[in-house]
């Protein structure tokens, strides 16, 4: 259903937009919904049911019970994902102005930085389950594991779709015409980086009074 | 074990706290005003103005790394006051400002909304506004909090 360009950056299509932007729009729409329901879930079982291990330091009936999150170690991870969102932007604007190698180091720093955040997540959760939080062990534990893994898996897809373009260019099969395929991955991209945002804000930081 | 308890309950204290009452509308409401009044209205996408920092539409690569500076800065910003015993009270509000403040910046700039056509705005925001109205709503009707 996609027409030629009647003039620059003016599509004949119904809205005069791109059909599969707008489609990308849609979907990260229906996205938003998607994690707000696991936030919702996330924030709706706080501070109930907890045993040990807990989110944050508090006193359980009477005993300390400690907390699991490293909070200097998801800022650091939070970091790598928002600079990630920075080199993201960098390749598509390098890919408008034709500089392929320019492209080609954005696209893969990019993905190395996606990876570099799986790492430290699949660190933390390792850590945790060394702690005694797992999926099953508590309320907690369920609805985080539940959030951060969803959002790691559509980390991981980015990932996947990124190295699929750093090929593509590396072989010469993107060029300044196809922007538009680098735009839409930029956009998921950083739809997961702003879901980022406000897990580590609600999740990590906030706490229960 | 969660206990449901009634909407009316909930909402007079609700209305009585000002973080709930004040706070998260107005941040919610900002961010979501801010996302719509900040991208232009026209059908056709945009042409480029003749702007500064803006080439074919969109930022240049300058423009990009002065708002990933300020991005890190409020991180920096949001990690430090968590550690601030002082600020304890006022936890929420900051957070949560500093919070919007940075994924209206995402969104406006790498997203490119402050320069795309109102349509994916409005496509967007459209999604959000589910997400406060669902917030709102289970939150509320099952007596959880964000405080």
């Amino acid at each position: 259903m996609e027409h030629a360009p009647a003039q620059a950056g003016h599509l004949e299509t119904s809205t005069g937009l791109d059909n599969r932007k707008l489609l990308m729009w849609l979907f990260l729409a229906s996205e938003c919904l998607f994690f707000g329901s696991l936030i919702g879930a996330y924030l709706l079982y706080r501070g109930r049911n907890l045993s040990p291990p807990c989110p944050q330091d508090t006193v359980l009936n009477g005993v300390a019970c400690p907390g699991v999150y490293d909070i200097p170690f998801t800022s650091i991870s939070s970091f790598v994902l928002l600079m990630s969102s920075l080199t993201m932007v960098l390749a598509l604007a390098a890919i408008q102005r034709n500089d392929q190698r320019g492209l080609r180091v954005w696209l893969l720093a990019t993905a190395l930085l996606g990876i570099t955040f799986l790492a430290g997540q699949a660190f933390e959760f390792t850590e945790f389950h060394n702690e005694g939080l797992s999926i099953s062990s508590s309320l907690f534990g369920t609805t985080f594991f539940v959030l951060t893994g969803f959002h790691g898996a559509h980390v991981s897809v980015g990932v996947l779709i990124l190295l699929s373009l750093f090929v593509m260019a590396w072989r010469g099969r993107l060029n300044q015409e196809q922007s538009l395929n680098v735009e839409l991955i930029g956009l998921y991209w950083h739809f997961v980086d702003v879901v980022w945002i406000v897990i580590f804000t609600l999740v990590y930081l906030l706490q229960p009074t | 074990m969660l206990e449901p308890v009634l909407l009316a309950d909930t909402l007079k204290e609700f209305l009585e706290d000002p973080a709930w009452l004040i706070g998260v509308p107005l941040v919610a409401l900002g961010a979501l005003g801010a996302l719509l009044a900040m991208s232009p209205a026209g059908v056709a996408r945009p042409q480029a103005p003749a702007a500064e920092g803006i080439v074919a539409g969109h930022p240049t690569p300058e423009v990009y790394i002065r708002i990933a500076l300020i991005l890190a800065v409020i991180t920096a910003v949001e990690v430090a006051v968590y550690y601030v015993d002082a600020l304890q009270g006022a936890l929420l509000s900051i957070l949560l400002i500093l919070s919007a403040g940075k994924f209206v910046l995402v969104a406006l700039f790498f997203m490119h909304l402050r320069f795309d056509n109102r349509i994916f705005s409005t496509l967007f925001t459209g999604g959000l506004l589910l997400v406060a109205v669902l917030f709102a709503v289970v939150l509320s009707t099952l007596g959880a909090s964000l405080v």
